[in-house]
C-alpha cells in the first residue's frame, strides 16, 4: 500500500467511499441494488407511457417477491415450490379487509404480511414434524397449492371461482387507488427498499450463515449447533411474510384477485422462481437483477407474439428460460460476480 | 466428578445390536481412543453420544447433566462437539465462513464470531487458506478445517470420527500435533481411528469394541498385549498400517 500522507486528504476519503460502495461482493451487490432502485425511481422522468410503466412497477414488485423466495430457496435451499400461495394468503387478506371489514390496504398489506407469515409457520410445522424434506417438501408445497385452490374456489366468503375485486371508487390515497402510475411505482420501491435490506440483514447476520450452512450441509450444521428446524422456519416465515405483502399490493394494484389466476403453479413460475433462477438464485443481486431482466422479457415474448398461434409465445419464453439456465448457471449475479473480481480485486489490507 | 459419562447405552438397528451395553468416563483433557474392526459399532456409539441416534437404552451425562436424545445442536451448544468421519464442508462458502458457523455457537455478534474463527484458524495452520472456497480444498485440508470448525464451538470435549483416515504420514503428524494442542487447552477428545501409529502415540486410554461390545479397556501399551484384542483386531490392522 502507498504511505498515507494524511488520513483526510481527498484521495483517501475517496478510498473509503470506495471501501464503503464497494469494498466487498456484498456491498457492491448492495450498491447495485440501490442504483437500479434510483433508475427505477426517476424513469417517470423519461416514460409516459403508461404500458411500460406497468412493466416497471410488475418488474419492481416482482423483484421483491424474487428476494423472498430467495431467502427460502436460495440462502436455505429449501424447495419451497408452490411459494405463491403466500402471495394468495396476503392478497385475499388485503383485499377482505379492505372490503368487508373497510380496513385500509396501508395496515391491510402489512396485515396480509402476518396473515402469509403465519401460513409459513404452519407449513414448516407440519413438514418438519413429518421429516419432509427436499423433494418431499416441494411436493407437499404443490399438493397444498391445489387443495387450496379448491379451497377457496368453493369459499364465498372470498368470492368462490369469481374471486374478489377491488371497489372502484374515486382516486383517494387512504385506499390507494390512484388514476396514474407513479404512486404505485413508489409504493413498489418503497417494498423493494424494504425487501433489499431485509435481504441484506439476514445474509450478513448470524442467522445468514447459519440458513447457508443449512443449505450446504443439515447434519453438519446441526453438529455445529445450529437448530435447523427453528431456522427453517424463521427463514420460510420471512419469505412468506415478504411474499405476503407484495401480494397485498399487487391486489390494490391489479384491482381484483381469483383463485385459479393465484394458485397457479405456470404463474408460479413466471413470476416467483424465473427472476431468482435467470438472476442467481443464493445471492443478493439476484432476484433483483433477474426480475429486471424477466418481466420485459416476457412481456416482449407475450407482446410481439401475441397474435400467432395461442402457446407460441410460451414455447420461446420457455426456451429462454432454459438457455439462460444452461448458459449461466450461477445467473446474471454470478457473471456479475466474476467481472467484480477482474476489476477489482480488492486488496487484503484494505478488507 | 467426570466430564463425560456414558452409562450403557445400547443401540439397536432392526434385529442387529450395533451397540451393546456400552460405558466410557472422560476427564478434562483426556485423550481416549475407541478403536475396533470395521462394523464394530464405533461410529454408532459416536452417534449416539452426539444425539445423531436415539438410544435404546442406557444414559450419557455431560458435566453431571443428563444429555441422551438431546439434538445434536442442544448437545454442541453444552460443550460437545463431534467431526463426521466422511468430511463435510459447506463447500459453497469459505473456509472462514465454515469456521464462523461454529463460532456462532455461543455469540450471535459478527465481529466476536469473526474473530473467534480466525483464532481458530491460525490454531490449526489454516490462516492462509481463509477466503478460499471450502469446494476445491485437498483432502487434508478438509479434514483440518472439519476439526476448525468443532473447536469453534468452544467444546469441553470433541468426538473426532478418523480425522486422520486417507492422509499422507507426514499430514497425519500434523494433525495429531493439533490433536496434542488441543487436549492441552483442556479439551478432552475420543477418537475413532484405524491408524494405530495415531492411537499409540495420543492416548492415554484405549477401548476396544467389536462386534458392539466392550471387549478391553486400558493404557495403550496394555491393551496391544490382549490376547482377545489382537485376536479380533490387532493382528490383521498391524499389517494394514506398517
Amino acid at each position: 500500500m502507498t504511505t498515507q500522507v494524511s488520513a483526510k486528504t481527498s484521495p483517501n476519503s475517496l478510498r473509503n467511499l470506495l471501501h464503503i460502495l464497494i469494498g466487498d461482493w456484498d456491498r457492491t451487490q448492495l450498491s447495485i441494488s440501490f442504483l437500479l432502485v434510483a433508475l427505477m425511481a426517476i424513469s417517470p422522468l423519461f416514460i409516459s407511457s403508461p404500458y411500460y410503466m406497468g412493466i416497471i412497477i410488475l418488474a419492481c414488485l416482482y423483484a421483491v417477491i424474487g428476494i423472498s423466495w430467495n431467502i427460502v430457496a436460495g440462502f436455505t435451499g429449501q424447495l419451497l415450490i408452490a411459494h405463491i400461495i403466500f402471495l394468495a394468503f396476503g392478497g385475499y387478506t388485503t383485499i377482505v379487509l379492505l372490503n368487508t371489514f373497510r380496513i385500509m390496504p396501508w395496515v391491510g398489506i402489512p396485515l396480509g404480511g402476518v396473515v402469509a407469515a403465519l401460513a409459513g409457520w404452519v407449513i414448516a410445522l407440519i413438514t418438519l414434524r413429518y421429516g419432509l424434506k427436499m423433494d418431499y417438501f416441494a411436493l407437499f408445497t404443490i399438493a397444498l397449492l391445489v387443495a387450496l385452490r379448491t379451497l377457496f374456489l368453493k369459499w364465498d366468503f372470498v368470492g368462490g371461482a369469481v374471486g374478489m375485486y377491488l371497489r372502484l371508487a374515486e382516486p383517494s390515497v387512504p385506499k390507494m387507488i390512484f388514476a396514474t402510475k407513479p404512486p404505485y411505482l413508489y409504493i413498489a420501491i418503497s417494498l423493494l427498499v424494504f425487501g433489499i435490506l431485509v435481504q441484506y440483514q439476514v445474509y450478513r447476520s448470524k442467522m445468514g450463515k447459519y440458513l447457508i450452512a443449512i443449505r450446504e450441509d443439515e447434519a453438519a450444521a446441526a453438529a455445529l449447533g445450529v437448530n435447523t428446524s427453528k431456522y427453517k422456519t424463521i427463514a420460510v416465515m420471512i419469505g412468506a411474510a415478504l411474499a405476503g405483502m407484495s401480494g397485498g399490493f399487487y391486489v390494490m394494484y391489479v384491482t381484483f384477485i381469483d383463485p385459479t389466476g393465484v394458485f397457479n403453479l405456470g404463474v408460479n413460475v413466471e413470476i416467483i422462481m424465473a427472476g431468482p433462477i435467470i438472476g442467481g438464485l443464493g445471492s443478493l443481486l439476484g432476484p433483483i437483477l433477474g426480475a429486471l431482466v424477466n418481466k420485459p422479457i416476457a412481456e416482449l415474448v407475450r407482446g410481439s407474439l401475441a397474435e400467432s398461434r395461442s402457446g407460441i409465445s410460451l414455447i420461446v419464453y420457455g426456451l429462454f428460460l432454459i438457455t439462460s439456465i444452461m448458459v449461466m448457471p450461477k445467473g446474471l449475479a454470478g457473471l456479475c460476480h466474476s467481472l467484480y473480481l477482474r476489476l477489482y480485486r480488492p486488496n487484503k489490507n484494505i478488507e | 466428578m467426570a466430564l463425560l459419562e456414558v452409562q450403557n447405552i445400547t443401540k439397536r438397528f432392526g434385529g442387529l445390536v450395533a451397540v451393546h451395553e456400552f460405558n466410557l468416563t472422560m476427564d478434562q483433557g483426556q485423550i481416549v481412543a475407541l478403536i475396533g474392526p470395521n462394523g464394530a459399532g464405533k461410529t454408532t456409539a459416536f452417534n449416539v453420544i452426539a444425539g445423531y441416534y436415539k438410544a435404546d437404552g442406557g444414559k450419557v451425562l455431560l458435566n453431571s447433566r443428563e444429555i441422551t436424545n438431546l439434538r445434536p445442536d442442544q448437545i454442541c451448544g453444552l460443550g460437545l462437539a463431534r467431526t463426521f468421519q466422511v468430511v463435510r464442508p459447506f463447500a459453497g462458502i469459505s473456509v472462514l465462513d465454515n469456521v464462523m458457523v461454529g463460532a456462532y455457537a455461543h455469540t450471535s455478534d459478527v465481529k466476536i464470531a469473526r474473530a473467534k474463527a480466525e483464532e481458530v484458524l491460525e490454531l490449526l495452520g489454516l490462516q492462509r487458506m481463509t477466503n478460499q472456497l471450502a469446494k476445491g480444498l485437498p483432502i487434508a485440508i478438509r479434514k483440518r478445517l472439519e476439526i476448525a470448525r468443532a473447536v469453534a464451538t468452544d467444546p469441553q470435549i470433541m468426538l473426532l470420527d478418523e480425522a486422520m483416515a486417507g492422509l499422507r504420514p507426514m499430514e497425519a503428524d500434523e494433525v495429531i500435533g493439533m490433536v496434542r494442542k488441543l487436549s492441552d487447552k483442556g479439551i478432552a477428545i475420543l477418537l475413532v481411528e484405524h491408524v494405530m501409529k495415531v492411537v499409540m502415540s495420543l492416548a492415554d486410554r484405549i477401548i476396544v469394541l467389536h462386534h458392539g461390545e466392550m471387549i478391553a479397556e486400558g493404557e495403550p501399551a496394555d491393551v496391544v498385549k490382549n490376547l482377545q484384542v489382537i485376536e479380533a483386531y490387532l493382528g490383521e490392522a498391524n499389517n494394514v498400517t506398517s
